[in-house]
């Protein structure tokens, strides 16, 4: 708080700092040491060459291109693939929220709560135990008579990421996507839907353009989340092939010491999100903007 | 007829999401209370508490990856403290300043405070490691806490910034008119009006520390054991003790963030753990 008093007293005579300067400061350095500076030689030891101290060259993404291209492709894949798909669960879901307040929805609406406040750590260990060969999904699909047990659902792979990534996700995206539906006010759905135009058509021509931002904004979160996150896949997937960048990262660092490589998955994992990240930032500056306008 | 199919379509779906959302958490609760589960029963065949007493200390026990998880949730309660007070000193004043002032390289500031929102965060943390690894930072207590108020400030500075933003500038303008010093107006005025919002922003960054899970797993193993990371090392061969650490973080996340949801954007929420 030290930087608030002397903020507060600049009185005495010739050195006038701006008020925001202290007030700043200790925010920012502390921003730019912890994140500016790593961020930054996050693109530097990507190019750095191991053999030779000091030198740069492309050997690191050579190396990455050569040990890893299947866990891009992997990781790129199941990004765009459950970026979708909680999309278009996440609209239905919401769709039907806007559409119909009833006691179902009111639970469902509840139930949906839930996940968005669960960290991934946890999530994580709740799928590695339902998800399991002997787990719980394993075993009441069995005594519904639909998986035999002897060959159970192998699900630590890709259908497994996908169900964790679903179970997070899709209620995020509501949350978000639905909040953009309550502002639609049902004079227009009315309207259509009197004018003679169906359900779907209501949904199709009415209810999703008009709500495009917020879905939109869902799934930039929706798929930047999904290609930076860690936990979920680590404990699924681990060191099976294919696994996501997130995942070989780790396993760079952790058993090799081998940041050069490492960084390169990273930038490559950046370079994934430059689109969304680009969207992301312009529009929150536009909004603080406005914001500040106001 | 529609009707009927309509109802029971929505009761399916109830059903079916019913499971889908809660399977996983029960798979928790059952396997935390597991004592004997012969496969393939759908139930335990024999329930009880051993497992929480175990792990809380309560009971002494010689089974094989028995875990004590109150050292790690005294070291992880002590890290979110210390975390929650460095944040909320440094992101207070810096929301307050973005809030009020008009600032040169504004864009850039904000810029600074998105990026780590904007992209994967993984790589950064492995950069901090080799940071840290050079000055001695790595592995340690100190070390792990700068992680978590890096995680935390990001938060802290925008809920803060939104915070003051809400209140009316002619509210501490008037203070100042009647003689009140920049500093007393900020902390007989702004200070109250905002404590609704900044205590939400506290509890934030507190359950972010409490729940970290990546930064702490590069920057900490395998010297400083927060509970995320025994969770973590104990899921692997004790599925039991790692559903009673999972439950106790679980509770305090779901509890607190219904509490303050209404304060939040909602994009926050998302990018927990």
């Amino acid at each position: 708080m030290g930087a608030v008093s002397s903020a507060a007293l600049p009185r005495r005579g010739e050195l006038r700092l701006p008020p925001y300067l202290p007030l700043l400061f200790p925010a920012v350095a502390f921003m730019l040491a912890m994140y500016g500076w790593p961020f930054l030689s996050s693109f530097y030891q990507s190019f750095s060459v191991a053999a030779r101290e000091g030198a740069l060259g492309l050997d690191n993404y050579a190396k990455a291109w050569e040990l890893y291209r299947k866990d891009i492709a992997f990781t790129f894949a199941a990004t765009i693939l459950n970026t979708f798909l909680a999309g278009v669960v996440a609209v239905l879901f919401s769709v039907y929220f806007r559409l119909r307040q009833n006691r179902v929805s009111a639970i469902l609406a509840a139930l949906f709560k839930l996940p968005i406040f669960i960290p991934f750590v946890v999530v994580s260990q709740m799928m590695t135990s339902f998800l399991a060969p002997h787990g719980l999904l394993n075993i009441a699909l069995a005594q519904l008579g639909l998986v035999d047990l002897e060959r159970p659902l192998q699900l630590f792979n890709f259908a497994g990421l996908s169900f964790g990534f679903a179970w997070k996700q899709v209620p995020f995206a509501v949350l978000i996507i639905h909040g953009g539906f309550q502002m639609i006010d049902n004079s227009y759905i009315e309207a259509a839907r009197s004018s003679g135009a169906g359900m779907l058509k209501v949904i199709l021509r009415v209810l999703v353009p008009m709500n495009k931002s917020s879905i939109v904004a869902a799934l930039v979160l929706v798929y930047s989340s999904i290609v930076g996150t860690f936990t979920l896949p680590y404990m699924i997937i681990g060191g099976k092939t294919p696994t996501t960048i997130t995942v070989d990262i780790a396993h760079r660092v952790n058993y090799f010491r081998d940041f050069g490589v490492a960084n390169a998955l990273g930038v490559c994992s950046y370079v994934m999100v430059i689109f969304t990240a680009a969207y992301y930032l312009k529009s929150r500056i536009r909004e603080a903007r406005q914001e500040a306008a106001r | 007829m529609r009707s009927v199919l309509k109802k029971s379509g929505e009761l399916a779906l109830l059903v079916v999401v019913f499971l889908a959302v809660v399977g996983p958490m029960a798979s928790l609760v059952i396997w935390s209370v597991a004592q004997k589960w012969y496969w393939p029963n759908l139930l335990p065949q024999e329930i009880s508490f051993d497992y929480w007493r175990q792990a809380l200390g309560l009971q002494t026990s010689m089974a094989i990856g028995a875990v004590s998880i109150v050292s790690a949730f005294l070291l992880s309660l002590g890290i979110a403290l210390a975390t929650v007070v460095a944040s909320m000193a440094i992101s207070i004043p810096a929301g307050y300043a973005l809030a009020k002032y008009k600032i040169p390289f504004g864009t850039a500031i904000m810029f600074l405070f998105l990026l780590p929102n904007a992209f994967p965060q993984q790589p950064v943390f492995v950069n901090i490691l080799r940071i840290f690894t050079k000055a001695g930072l790595a592995g340690t207590i100190p070390g792990v806490m700068l992680i978590h108020i890096l995680v935390g400030l990001v938060f802290g500075v925008w809920i803060t910034s939104a915070t003051f933003r809400a209140i009316p500038p002619s509210l501490e303008e008037a203070a100042r008119s009647v003689g009140a010093s920049a500093f007393v107006a900020f902390y007989r005025i702004a200070l109250p009006l905002a404590a609704p919002g900044l205590l939400s922003s506290a509890v934030f960054v507190f359950l972010t520390s409490l729940d970290e899970f990546t930064g702490t797993f590069f920057v900490g193993l395998p010297f400083v054991n927060t509970l995320p990371l025994t969770l973590y090392s104990s899921s692997g061969y004790n599925l039991q003790f790692a559903s009673v650490i999972a439950l106790i973080l679980l509770v305090p996340s779901v509890v607190f963030m219904l509490l303050i949801q209404k304060v939040l954007k909602a994009e926050y929420v998302g990018g927990m753990g």
